[in-house]
């Protein structure tokens, strides 16, 4: 009796929990990682990645009775999708379980299924493969997801918690088979809960478009390596993201060099030049040190401590203004801003390197992420104002800074579209399953950048110094369209020196009606065309995509 | 006239009655209680455990047709990805209806005011 009341009373807990071990079986319910989407036009929307389906074929090669049939059978219906030495698998007969084939599709799954091979311990395990159905479309923003099921790269590893979900959890009562017979109080169930559906302010067809421009333009230029980014300067939103060379994200296993991975327009900080002397100027105009009509004696070099900068440019020389300063990419130009932004006097001081160091850094937000959505993002490097004057003289026109393409582009918007800094973003919203559309609101992240009028100013001034520049070449006419050309030296860490061949071209610029409507930066790396790298590689790839836009957005000529 | 008196311990009978009775001869012995109660436990019985295995039998059909709901998923999911690769732009841009247009020699536009 008392032994009775030990197992029954005492032991009750311990025993119930035993037997429901016996025939309860706990079961995950996966997750459904969220799709993502890119814009098409006003139209709707188009899948960059969705999730299909696929099964890993194993088997317990114990209860395999004929792996001669059974191989003959892979073979037949997995035929590309079996493993190597799968047969050496099968015949192993101290293993209990063993992969033959991965990837395999629904409709293989049936044949498999209607082959009765599961009596021969042949058996499907469902998985979900991530599918980028426009092959190496957007490559860089997208990233993929590796074998254990982490974005890696670009806006799958930047939203990989969003996209991922929560697996969730079944515990129900089996049969022998371990099959759930029943739904009642010992089955409990916490459902899954599915990742986003991301829609992203990408428009397919834009970044179709600056993919080809950038690839006939590094064709045209003899160069390998290059970035573009179409932007809308007065939301933030990233119309197209592409770079050169590039990669099938469906085939990401077969890549050899990992850099095609990294998105360089956000991850590759460089000095970009003279682009930035478009940025300089806007520090000089708000600051009303300086009008696009203020005129300085252009000598062609300018003597700073013990270091004399020249112009590329030779002509013209004497009295040159502003505007002109950024037609012909004088550098002295720009440094003679520098000095402006200090007491007046012809030298440079810590009182304008401060103020110039409080610009690019408070301002222009140089030297942290911008934010965006997307994995790698840089902060770069902007020195400090107790950095040499030569320094300093040559940060005016983009050298010795460090800065992602990003981050210019983010500055230059605020620059041209009133004094606004919008976040980069590249996530427009959410698409639920039922396709509603939730907005993701953008963030103004500094709203008086330069003011109003200093903007409108700088507007005008790359417009005329565009005009007036070989980069307008192929031009459509009738529009407001404006930029500034950059060709950069770029530090040869092996030579300890800046290289004497090798420049970095760009061209930042924007076009619309009678605002902005879309900004595009270009960069290319190793351009061997001839001229100057910003005006011959990179200003024709700007052109190129600018028409296009022109024409994309239905924005008709001034009359 | 008056009613003659009932005598309180026979049985009465009043008017509109149903004056034939039947009585059973028939007595339950503690044997027939047992074995009738048997009967009905193994009623009860089989009640639940009918009841029981209708739960079982819906339980397979919720799992047949959770598994057929999966795959009709899994099929929707295999079309919807078909579908996205057909519409790719590089496979629309490569299609003979595409190769078949030329890009317009100039674009007039009507100015309104």
């Amino acid at each position: 009796m008392v032994r009775l009341f030990y197992l029954q009373v005492v032991m009750h807990g311990y025993y119930e929990s035993e037997a429901d071990k016996e025939h309860t079986s706990k079961f995950t319910i996966a997750a459904k990682r969220g799709l993502i989407y890119a814009h098409d036009g006003t139209s709707g929307y188009a899948p960059l990645v969705l999730n299909e389906p696929v099964y890993t074929v194993f088997a317990d090669p114990r209860y395999v009775k004929n792996p001669d049939q059974v191989a003959d059978a892979m073979r037949k219906i997995a035929g590309g999708n079996i493993l190597n030495n799968f047969e050496d698998g099968l015949r192993d007969k101290t293993k209990e379980y063993v992969v033959l084939a991965r990837n395999v599709s629904e409709d293989q799954a049936n044949l498999i299924k209607q082959q009765k091979l599961s009596d021969q311990g042949i058996g499907l395990q469902q998985e979900s493969k991530r599918v980028y159905p426009e092959d190496q479309l957007a490559a860089q923003v997208l990233g993929f997801v590796n074998g254990e099921g982490q974005g890696q790269y670009g806006i799958e590893e930047g939203m990989n918690a969003q996209l991922a979900g929560k697996d969730g959890q079944l515990k129900a009562v089996t049969d022998v088979h371990g099959i759930p017979i029943s739904v009642g109080s010992q089955s409990v169930q916490t459902p899954a809960q599915d990742g986003k559906n991301v829609v992203l302010t990408i428009d397919r067809n834009v970044q179709n478009k600056a993919e080809q421009a950038l690839a006939a333009g590094l064709k045209n230029a003899k160069a390998t390596k290059g970035s573009v980014v179409v932007m809308d300067p007065n939301n933030g939103h990233i119309l197209a993201m592409a770079n050169a060379p590039t990669y099938n994200p469906n085939d990401f296993s077969k890549v050899t060099d990992y850099s095609v991975f990294q998105n360089r327009a956000i991850s590759d900080p460089y000095e970009p030049g003279s682009v930035i002397k478009a940025l300089t100027m806007g520090v000089g105009l708000n600051e009303n040190r300086i009008q696009p009509n203020t005129t300085y004696n252009n000598v062609g070099y300018v003597k700073v401590d013990d270091a004399i900068i020249k112009n590329v440019e030779t002509e013209p020389k004497g009295t040159v203004t502003m505007t002109q300063v950024l037609q012909y990419s004088f550098n002295t130009g720009v440094v003679w801003v520098l000095k402006q932004l200090g007491d007046g006097s012809d030298t440079i001081t810590m009182a304008g390197k401060q103020m110039l160091y409080n610009y690019y850094t408070k301002h222009y937000l140089f030297g942290q992420p911008t934010g965006i959505e997307l994995a790698g993002e840089v902060s770069g490097i902007v020195p400090q104002p107790t950095a040499s004057n030569v320094q300093y003289a040559n940060m005016t026109f983009g050298q010795g800074i460090n800065i992602s393409m990003l981050q210019v582009m983010g500055a230059f918007s605020a620059d041209i579209n009133g004094g606004t800094y919008y976040t980069p973003q590249v996530v427009d919203g959410y698409r639920d399953n039922t396709n509603n559309f939730t907005s993701k609101a953008g963030t103004i992240r500094e709203s008086n950048v330069i003011n109003p009028t200093a903007s409108a100013k700088l507007r005008q001034m790359l417009h005329d110094a565009r005009e007036g520049s070989p980069a307008n070449a192929g031009e459509k006419a009738g529009y407001y369209i404006g930029g500034k050309t950059g060709t950069a030296q770029v530090y040869n860490p092996k030579l300890g020196q800046y290289d004497p061949v090798a420049t970095i071209g760009s061209y930042l610029g924007f076009g619309g009606q009678d605002k902005p409507q879309y900004v595009i930066m270009v960069r290319v790396d190793d351009a061997t065309v001839g001229g100057f790298a910003g005006t011959s590689a990179a200003a024709p790839i700007f052109t190129d995509i600018s028409n296009w836009m022109l024409d994309y957005l239905q924005i008709a000529p001034k009359g | 006239m008056a009613l003659p008196r009932q005598n309180s311990s026979r049985q009465t009978w009043r008017r509109n009655q149903n004056t034939v009775k039947f009585s059973s001869n028939i007595s339950l012995g503690p044997i027939s209680h047992t074995v009738l109660i048997a009967v009905m436990l193994a009623v009860l019985g089989m009640i639940y455990l009918t009841q029981i295995t209708k739960t079982s039998t819906y339980g397979y059909q919720l799992n047949d047709l959770s598994a057929k709901q999966q795959q009709l998923a899994s099929q929707n999911r295999d079309l919807e990805v078909e579908s996205a690769k057909l519409q790719a732009l590089e496979k629309v841009q490569q299609s003979s209806v595409a190769n078949a247009m030329t890009s317009p020699a100039s674009t007039d536009f009507a100015h309104t005011n």
